[in-house]
């Protein structure tokens, strides 16, 4: 069993890093004050072959799989949540084309995505339960050649500047899932939600109002829409996360570290205090431990093995890696004290952040529920 | 046009971890395994130089550097840049080298991979810092060298317009090709490898050679081949005080010019 | 020693103007000549430069080979170096000192290498000493962590050629009264000298005022200076103690302070009186640019900072807090002294 990383692993884990690092870091902490987000460096992403790691060449992606999103995921997160968290949305749409939608649709979307000239949303959830989707209500009608959509999605990430976005309606008693592009009549952002962590990205409603889609913009086969956008939250939404937690919680094992090795009270620096030994040793066991979950399911996935294969492995690192980097947060916090409540060390921001990962591509408790459901069936 | 382009790199360990780096005092051998290498952080704007120059006319771009085994990874490094091929001197007969013995080895080496219109160099390194093996490999060459070369401009035929640094100003001369150029960090910013770029490093050809690959011979390479050599590395007992004042902030203040005070300098 | 050589300064002037360096290396090669008893020379290229050359013996060169061509008036690395290893293949000197200003660390590798001789480049020291009980001039250089140092020897090959940095050596003093001999040698300067490089324009424009290698009072601040914001209250602490502003890289990267007044290996060396570190943890490209100071003085957040290993007196703490009350602490005696 070679635990090793491959050299081209460890070539895009530093490049990552010294993007992250150079790039993104400088400006994380204004951005998160603002509620702003680095459109530019979405571009910058695109031109370093980030975004399109998991679609393939032909379509301008640079297919080189979720281990390798997986790590970059990690390390941008580890200085820029938000930055991470928009390549777990982003990705989604472009993985749904790429895997279910016909030659013309990949041809005509994911060049300009896997550049980042564009980006996109998948919308799932609405008032009725992301939760509980075989019970949505935003409905799509077969008039003649178009669907006519009515209906609301809520607690959608980056729909606010997204040109494409993918979304879930049932049709009948089954479900399609559809593209709409923006400034198509009746599609429109209604809301923006005030969020406490991964500020930088807007969460949106949008309303969907006698919208006329065209047969063309369905991907996949016809009623099979809510398997598509269920597999593809679970193999690219879940991992996502799962990355974006991993890189918090280094980020903040990193920060309290250095801290601690810095700070001197009774004559040395707290690092020599056993007590805070014992918080850095259980981070740095958790991380580890993470890190281990979240790897080996990406690197199943590139061998090949289905969302369905993986459902636990899925299940199981989203749920450990967010709740690792909630509780590494908390403890950097502790080890750090009021400067750990002091914004421009970071941990603050990375806590808040941490929060809203729970709920992202499916709640702490629905990774239980797979969990539990599939290995008790 | 199509130029033949070659860029020497060196690894070198971390620069943020340099204060890392012991003195094993019963050895008195200098201990920096576990430090990180990277590609000397000039050697990078060197790459970027001829990467862009291969961009623009056309060309290869190899990279060469003379090191032991793990300087292979500054290689790969250099190969998801952009290099087209890489070339690593590595064998126990380089090492104990001075700059003179390394730049000896440099020479057989392009002297068996053929005719080169540029070579570009970074200045200086960042651990032994004598920006002396640039020139001396121009020198062995016989080609025209500048060294703190800040840009570069391309007129008619073979001819490079160079500006370099100078204190407080700089000069500017034209070169004719073959030339070799030592840069600073003001000429470029080196680009990040891309996904597509890492991916392609498997592709690419890399190769290691020993002294008798490229026909050196002994008397030249390594510590036979060194005039200067290293007769002992020491704790520099710099005789500071290393006098860290205590108290509260004002105290602390107090206490250190009250000091600077007894030692005269104020 | 088994060479009757002499020791020679391989001179710099530019328009006529004579590089301090080549004064400070004038006085380790007056040291050197003394102990090895051997005559100390010098060597100057340039064109009507025969006031300069003087300045060589008034400051203790016994003999200063002068050669002057119009051709020579600027610096031409191929030109020079081929003239200088000419006439160092003549006269067999067997120490070579060149100043490490931007020219000479391009001249002095390309002589050697000519040469086929070893070249030890910014030694802070050079002295007659023992290595398995033979004696060697010994090159000592700063090494890793400004901790360490390097003794280089030369065993064989002569000559040794030595570059070091100005602002590392005293000057010699200078005396009119001093005489020696201008001996003038006519150069072969033919155009293929000018054939592989021409040169096109030279720009140089000293700063005004103090320059950094002989300010009493260096003030230097790093990257901890963010903090501030700048390095308003760097310059304040000069003002006050009449010294100089300096900074290191990351100062430079952030527009606080000119690249000329960086302080760093591919920066200037400077030996003031007082050397302040501010906010700068101690890097070993850093440190090894003020050695020579007297007294240092460094103020950082980290007390693990290796800084501190380089300082006489030492302050841990915020800068933001330790700034204004050492702002205020020395405007009580607004009286620098002079060394």
């Amino acid at each position: 069993m070679d635990l090793n990383l491959s050299r081209e692993h460890e070539m895009l884990r530093d490049m990552v890093k010294e993007f992250a690092d150079n790039e993104l870091a400088p400006r994380a902490l204004e951005l998160d004050n603002k509620g702003e987000f680095f459109w530019e460096q979405v571009k910058r992403s695109g031109q370093l072959g980030l975004i399109g790691v998991i679609n393939s060449k032909e379509y301008g992606g640079t297919a080189m799989g979720h281990l390798a999103r997986m790590i970059l995921i990690e390390e941008i997160s580890r200085v820029y949540p938000p930055m991470g968290f928009f390549h777990q949305t982003g990705n989604l749409l472009m993985y749904a084309v790429e895997t279910f939608g016909s030659d013309e649709q990949k041809k005509k979307y994911l060049p300009a995505l896997c550049k980042g000239e564009k980006v996109s949303a998948l919308a799932l959830t609405e008032a009725t339960g992301g939760s509980d989707p075989a019970n949505m209500q935003t409905e799509a009608t077969l008039e003649g050649d178009d669907y006519v959509v009515n209906g609301r999605k809520s607690w959608i990430t980056a729909v606010d500047p997204a040109d494409v976005v993918g979304f879930v309606a049932r049709t009948g008693d089954k479900f399609n899932t559809f593209i709409v592009e923006k400034g198509t009549p009746g599609f429109e952002v209604t809301r923006r939600e005030e969020t406490i962590g991964l500020r930088s990205l807007p969460v949106n409603e949008f309303a969907l109002t006698s919208c006329r889609l065209p047969k063309e913009n369905l991907i996949g086969e016809e009623g099979r829409g809510l398997a598509s956008a269920l597999t593809t939250i679970a193999t690219i939404g879940r991992t996502g996360a799962a990355g974006v937690g991993l890189g918090i919680a280094r980020g903040c094992y990193e920060i309290a570290l250095k801290f601690a090795k810095e700070r001197v009270l009774y004559g040395k620096p707290i690092a020599a205090l056993q007590a805070i030994q014992f918080m850095l040793a259980d981070m740095n066991v958790e991380i580890e431990a993470a890190k281990w979950l979240c790897y080996s399911t990406a690197w199943q996935l590139d061998q090949g093995k289905t969302s369905r294969d993986l459902a636990v492995d899925i299940a199981r690192c989203k749920l450990y890696a967010v709740d690792v980097a909630n509780r590494c947060a908390y403890k950097a916090m502790d080890i750090m004290g009021a400067y750990g409540l002091s914004p421009e060390y970071r941990t603050i921001g990375l806590l808040r952040d941490a929060l809203e990962l729970g709920v992202a591509a499916g709640s702490q408790g629905i990774m239980k529920v797979t969990i539990g459901a599939t290995i008790t069936r | 046009m199509g130029l033949e382009i070659l860029v020497c790199i060196k690894q070198v360990p971390h620069p943020d971890h340099f204060s890392e780096i012991r003195l094993d005092v019963d050895s008195g051998r200098i201990v920096r395994e576990d430090i990180p290498a990277v590609i000397n952080p000039l050697d990078r704007n060197a790459l970027e130089e001829g990467l862009r120059i291969k961009e623009r006319f056309s060309g290869r771009v190899t990279v060469l550097s003379m090191g032991p085994p793990q300087a292979q990874k500054a290689l790969e490094e250099a190969l998801a840049m952009g290099a087209d091929r890489g070339i690593l001197l590595c064998d126990v007969a380089f090492a104990g080298a001075d700059t003179l013995a390394t730049a000896n080895a440099l020479f057989y080496a392009i002297r068996k991979l053929g005719k080169f219109d540029l070579i570009y160099c970074g200045n200086e390194t960042v651990d032994s810092g004598t920006a002396q093996v640039g020139p001396q490999l121009a020198e062995l060459l016989d080609i025209p060298q500048v060294s703190g070369v800040q840009e570069v401009t391309f007129g008619d035929e073979n001819i490079l317009e160079v500006k370099r640094a100078l204190e407080y100003g700089y000069m500017k001369v034209r070169l004719k090709l073959p030339a070799l150029l030592c840069v600073t960090r003001d000429i470029n910013r080196p680009r990040l490898p891309t996904v597509q770029s890492i991916m392609e490093v498997a592709q690419k050809e890399m190769v290691i050679w020993k002294a008798k690959d490229i026909g050196a011979p002994p008397e030249s390479v390594g510590l036979k081949g060194s005039p200067t050599c290293a007769a002992g590395v020491y704790e520099h007992k710099a005789g500071r005080r290393r006098e860290i004042i205590q108290g509260s902030t004002e105290e602390k203040v107090q206490r250190a010019v009250a000091r600077l005070k007894e030692l005269g300098v104020i | 020693m088994s060479n009757s050589g002499e020791i020679w300064v391989i001179g710099e002037q530019r328009r006529g103007r004579l590089e301090e360096v080549s004064l400070e290396l004038l006085s380790k090669g007056m040291a050197l000549s003394q102990r090895m008893g051997v005559t100390l020379s010098a060597v100057l290229l340039g064109d009507e430069v025969e006031e300069v050359a003087r300045e060589f013996v008034f400051h203790g060169a016994e003999k200063i080979y002068l050669l002057e061509d119009a051709r020579l008036r600027y610096y031409h690395s191929e030109a020079y170096a081929r003239l200088l290893a000419g006439v160092i293949k003549e006269h067999e000197p067997q120490v070579v000192l060149i100043g490490a200003t931007e020219i000479g660390k391009e001249l002095a590798p390309k002589v050697a290498a000519k040469l086929r001789t070893g070249l030890t480049a910014h030694c802070i020291d050079l002295y007659v000493g023992e290595v398995d009980a033979s004696p060697h001039l010994i090159h000592v250089v700063p090494g890793w962590g400004g901790n360490l140092v390097m003794h280089i020897i030369c065993p064989q090959k002569r000559p040794q050629v030595v570059t070091m940095k100005p602002g590392v050596l005293p000057k010699t003093v200078r005396d009119d009264n001093k005489k020696g001999k201008i001996i003038r040698v006519k150069p072969d300067v033919t155009d293929e000298d000018f054939n592989r490089i021409e040169t096109v324009e030279v720009v140089e424009e000293p700063p005004q005022g103090k320059s950094l290698e002989s300010a009493e009072v260096v003030v230097c601040g790093g990257w901890g200076m963010n903090a501030l914001g700048g390095f308003s209250k760097v310059q304040e602490l000069a003002d006050i103690l009449g010294g100089v502003v300096a900074g290191t890289r990351p100062a430079v990267d952030k527009g606080w302070v000119d690249e000329a007044r960086m302080i760093g290996q591919s920066g200037k060396t400077v030996s003031p009186g007082l050397f302040l570190s501010l906010g700068a943890s101690g890097a070993m490209h850093y440190t090894t640019s003020f050695m020579g100071s007297k007294v240092v003085l460094a103020v950082d957040h980290n007390p693990q900072a290796p800084i501190f290993q380089m300082a006489d007196i030492g302050i841990v703490g915020d800068l933001r807090e330790i700034l204004p009350y050492l702002i205020e602490e020395l405007k009580k005696d607004r009286m620098p002294k002079k060394f």
